[in-house]
């Protein structure tokens, strides 16, 4: 059989042409989003033990994500104490055309305490700005590509088949005493280039947002990267992934986190930002000293 | 966290790309048509992923889609160039002084399409029969049988090479 072995080589021998990876994880992402809306029905919300009411109020709240408008006014009755904030869907709509399926979930805020009034503007206009922009930059994109797509030959029957879905909604990452974390996230079902996912982390104490710097003090950027690093090494070893930190340009001003339910800092990285898009987008708990 | 049946078919797509790739490559004999098989293989499986009961099976569940959509690039093309062999496509790389008529992979990619596809999976995927039998849908006294028929046709093509 040395003749087989020599072609069983041969074959071996076909050369791999870099787009492959490009390609394959292109479709693994496509069905990572078509899988991420199933599952998302199992979304989790964290709350700090001993709050009971705000507990209930999260949780309802969550519940509430895809329900009317209405809805979310009721819930603004829901007792909550101290001086939290409380977070309800702003504004929902969902609409499909023959084009595409939109549907929103804008999230607003509101402050219980008194002194505190009037702040909620500015945080809620910049969450509804950044919902609205998203929303406006997805559906140019969708025309775009409906657009693309009819010059190129296809019909307006197979353009129908396509699902295209548009989705902007939100997470409550956590709520303590102290901070509130929310996720906004925007994404398209027929690509992911253009998914995604701001954070908003709000000191309900201060009336304030918090940045890292605030959490982890003025030495914050070499804290969180010697963190990230060792975390990086240690994931390297346990599940053979390697990640790209040679690329990595540290912690700065506008990494992305959010704060857990204990209270500490979550770096969140983008996808293919200092690993293979396999990984997703990979979160390392910053413990605080 | 739990991993579920998906993630580990992601996983596993993506560990053995490489192998799809060259699977597929070994059918249609050019780049292009060989990145799109397998990226719509890869499409295919990720869409039907709870059709995937068994995950013991998860290998040879791939390899049918990726067989199958080797084929349907094949028989596509049969359709579009009626003027022209399929067997022409091939891309030209032997060097210089190899001996074509006595290069058995090449030999081994010009046979009948289920015959070729025994021959690879057994060899080069190193398959059981019982597993290749479940790729290409058929009884496995028929994979053995046409096994056995292909590989004398080989022995018997290389021999007269040889002697000529």
């Amino acid at each position: 059989m040395k003749r087989m072995s020599e072609a069983k080589q041969k074959y071996e021998d076909i050369p791999i042409p870099e787009e492959l990876s490009k390609r394959v994880m292109l479709e693994v992402e496509k069905a990572q989003v078509r899988y991420g809306e199933k599952r998302k029905k199992h979304r989790m919300v964290f709350v700090k033990r001993g709050m009971m009411a705000a507990a209930v109020a999260v949780a309802l709240f969550t519940a509430g994500v895809n329900t009317s408008e209405v809805f979310a006014r009721e819930l603004q009755n829901v007792p909550v104490l101290g001086t939290m904030a409380r977070i309800f869907t702003f504004r929902s709509y969902e609409s499909e055309t023959e084009d595409f399926k939109i549907s929103v979930d804008v999230p607003g805020i509101e402050m219980i305490s008194e002194e505190l009034s009037g702040l909620e503007d500015s945080v809620n206009e910049e969450i509804h700005m950044f919902c609205q922009q998203y929303a406006d930059a997805a559906i140019e994109r969708a025309e775009d590509y409906r657009q693309a797509f009819l010059d190129t030959g296809g019909t307006e029957e197979e353009w129908e088949a396509h699902h295209i879905a548009i989705k902007v909604w939100y997470e409550v990452k956590s709520q303590t005493d102290r901070y509130l974390s929310l996720a906004v996230m925007g994404s398209e079902n027929w690509s992911s280039a253009y998914s995604e996912t701001k954070f908003y982390n709000f000191d309900q104490e201060a009336g304030k947002w918090i940045t890292l710097e605030d959490i982890l003090g003025e030495d914050y950027a070499r804290i969180a990267e010697q963190s990230v690093r060792q975390q990086i090494k240690q994931r390297e070893c346990e599940e053979g992934m390697e990640y790209w930190t040679d690329e990595w340009e540290g912690i700065g001003e506008d990494t992305r986190f959010y704060m857990n339910s204990v209270g500490n800092p979550v770096i969140v990285f983008e996808q293919y930002e200092i690993a293979p898009g396999s990984a997703g987008e990979p979160e390392f708990e910053i413990v605080i000293p | 966290m739990k991993q579920t049946l998906y993630d580990r078919l992601a996983a596993y797509i993506i560990e053995n790309q490489n192998q799809f790739y060259r699977l597929a490559f070994s059918y249609v004999k050019n780049q292009d048509d060989a990145l799109d098989v397998v990226q719509n293989a890869v499409c295919k499986a990720l869409e039907n992923y709870e059709s995937l009961r068994d995950e013991a099976a998860l290998r040879t569940w791939f390899y049918k889609i990726l067989v199958n959509e080797s084929y349907a690039c094949l028989n596509a093309r049969k359709r579009m160039v009626l003027t022209e062999e399929s067997s022409c496509w091939e891309i030209p790389c032997e060097e210089s002084g190899y001996e074509i008529h006595d290069d058995l992979y090449e030999r081994i990619c010009r046979m009948e399409k289920d015959v070729q596809s025994i021959i690879k999976l057994r060899f080069f995927e190193e398959m059981t029969l019982n597993e290749i039998a479940g790729i290409l849908k058929m009884n496995l006294n028929t994979v053995k049988a046409k096994l056995y028929r292909g590989l004398k046709t080989l022995r018997v093509e290389i021999g007269e090479e040889r002697g000529a």
